[in-house]
């Protein structure tokens, strides 16, 4: 048995020797590659399996049980089934959508204009240029903070309401749950509006200008131009700065939540914004392992839906 | 291309409205720095777009405690949020960095590490919110709540996606003849790595380490879940200054957000080169 052992593993090494060793690169990249995996499993595998364990449970953090024994709370997956009736869920999910839909094409068209009108040279562009670009670099919860202010009912947005009207306006901006995500959404448009001018100029920047000359002279107006040459040049380009700009708008919270709190009541309630709730004020982490989860999974099906499309659209020269 | 002079004009009045759109929220923070607490929520006719009285009042109060203008004093002074911002966000970056940079390396170079690429994307498409139960118990477990070592190592994980692309990008443009000169001298491939390869490489190091800072630096939500009251960062410290005697201290948060602010902005200027990079996971260069 030892000896058959001490074969095998003889053989091994030998493989090993012979075969690595004088692939000094392999073994380097394995090493060098380690740090970045293992911090990866860390963050992804076990905290995966924990979220799986504890979802199906009623634990919480003062349940008076480490989390390891939260199995003696076993629910037989009353979360889930909990999660599918939870009307506040799926308004903050609906929520979370609009804000979406409103802010992301807005940031988009906004970027594009502004872009097209950067695309060639003009006296003081880099000095615009590098101002446009400011909002993006603020930090969120710090801009989050300017918009509260600017939005407070004698605030300066309202003063500057009053001097085009006439007449003093005194809207609670808010807290009217309707203008409340309104203003919400407009801070957001600030903020971001520069990310998609930024990625959009760099692609329009990078439409042949032989091609526009070429069409010029066959007659082409600017927007036949526009939409025949330099939007098919974009089409990878506006994809990513779209799928950039749905997965960071997905995640809203911090602008938000430093704005409104969610409130009032839940009109700004995103899903984010209310998972932190559930996490910190009712503490039911057992259905916040859950609502997580679900998240995660419909997120990984459509990322990898996604992907495919993607993979397979450049399969296709353009 | 030659354009019309109507066109030009129609150009610089967007430009100038864009502008307009942009500074407007920049500058009533930085206004509202300066004003002394009459000025903070003075309205109507009252309201003030530039300062009447400027005054550091608001800077000598999150700094120290107090001062005569208010009646309120702070149990505890911006100095330590700042401080507990900054050591977060360079050791964040410093985790980032160097393990992102060294797999950028063994993938770009060696072909290991093939996975990585798709895993950490997925790490930046899932909402942190969506994995922080975990998280905040496997923080508590190995005593890393309200650290800012704790929130280091959380922030280096977070940000290392940017930092792997970025660096991977880079290192994917850089031209190999020299590298190879090197090994057919001798060296060996880490020598390499480290005597010839980083050294050449660092100016897109640099790029790609503030463009990690500000996204450290700009937390606000993990900080708020993982630190409560001795290593609380600038945001989490900020929201937290109200009091229930004169309600939202203006000028002091605005004083604060402008302290905040700074730092990320003129870096993301000095970067302004590789942003496009740095966003586009390096899909995109400028």
């Amino acid at each position: 048995m030892s000896a058959l052992t001490a074969t095998i593993l003889e053989d091994k090494m030998d493989a090993r020797t012979k075969s690595v060793a004088p692939d000094e690169g392999a073994r380097l990249g394995f090493r060098l590659t380690l740090p970045a995996q293992i911090l990866v499993l860390f963050i992804s595998a076990f905290p995966l399996l924990m979220q799986l364990y504890i979802s199906v449970t009623d634990w919480s953090p003062l349940s008076g049980v480490g989390w390891w024994n939260a199995w003696e709370m076993w629910n037989s997956f009353a979360n889930y089934t909990d999660l599918a009736a939870d009307t506040r869920f799926w308004s903050a999910l609906q929520r979370t959508a609009i804000v979406m839909l409103v802010c992301v094409p807005a940031e988009f068209l906004l970027g594009l204009a502004l872009a097209t009108l950067f695309a060639d040279d003009f006296p003081g562009k880099r000095i615009f240029y590098s101002i446009l670009l400011m909002p993006m670099m603020v930090v969120p919860a710090v801009a989050g903070y300017m918009f509260f202010m600017l939005f407070q009912s004698g605030g300066p947005v309202n003063d500057i309401l009053s001097r085009l009207v006439g007449t003093p306006v005194t809207i609670a901006w808010l807290s009217d749950p309707n203008l409340a995500l309104i203003a919400v959404m407009i801070a957001d448009i600030w903020q971001w509006t520069p990310l998609m001018f930024l990625i959009l100029l760099a692609g329009l920047v990078g439409v042949p200008e032989d091609q526009m000359k070429a069409a010029t002279l066959l007659g082409a107006n600017a927007w036949q131009r526009f939409t025949t040459i330099v939007l098919p040049k974009m089409k990878t380009i506006i994809i990513i700065a779209l799928a950039i700009r749905v997965i960071e708008n997905f995640k809203i919270f911090d602008t938000l939540y430093i704005m409104t709190g969610g409130g009032p009541g839940v009109a700004t309630e995103t899903i984010s914004v209310y998972i932190y709730k559930v996490t910190t004020q009712d503490l039911i982490w057992g259905y916040v392992a859950a609502i997580a989860l679900a998240i995660l999974i419909v997120l990984s099906i459509v990322a990898v839906y996604a992907m495919k499309r993607m993979a397979k659209s450049r399969e296709v020269p353009a | 291309m030659k354009r019309s002079v109507p066109f030009e004009i129609f150009r610089y009045a967007a430009i100038l409205a864009a502008m307009a759109v942009t500074l407007v929220p920049i500058l009533w923070m930085v206004s509202m720095a300066f004003k002394p607490i009459g000025e903070w929520s003075a309205t109507g006719a009252d309201l003030t777009w530039w300062p009447k009285h400027p005054t550091l009042a608001n800077f000598q109060f999150v700094f120290g405690h107090s001062t005569n203008d208010l009646i309120v004093a702070l149990d505890h002074t911006a100095v330590k949020p700042i401080l507990s911002s900054l050591l977060s966000a360079v050791f964040g970056t410093v985790i980032a960095m160097s393990a992102g940079t060294a797999a950028a390396y063994g993938l770009s170079r060696f072909g290991s590490g093939q996975n990585l690429p798709l895993a950490l994307i997925q790490l930046r498409l899932f909402p942190p919110m969506a994995v922080m139960i975990p998280v905040m118990i496997m923080w508590a477990f190995l005593n890393l709540n309200d650290t800012w070592w704790g929130l280091a190592l959380i922030y280096g994980i977070v940000t290392l996606p940017f930092a792997f692309w970025l660096m991977k990008t880079f290192f994917d443009d850089m031209p190999r003849e020299i590298e190879e000169a090197a090994l057919v001298e001798g060296c060996s491939r880490l020598r390499v790595f480290t005597r010839i390869t980083l050294p050449m490489m660092r100016a897109p190091l640099a790029s790609a380490a503030l463009f990690v800072f500000i996204l450290n630096w700009s937390d606000y939500l993990i900080a708020l879940l993982l630190t409560t009251r001795e290593w609380v960062t600038i945001p989490v410290y900020m929201a937290s200054l109200s009091s229930s005697m004169t309600g939202q201290l203006y000028g002091a948060k605005a004083a604060l957000g402008l302290i905040a602010a700074v730092p990320p902005v003129i870096m993301g200027i000095a970067i302004q080169r590789h942003l496009v990079r740095g966003l586009t996971f390096g899909a995109l260069k400028q």
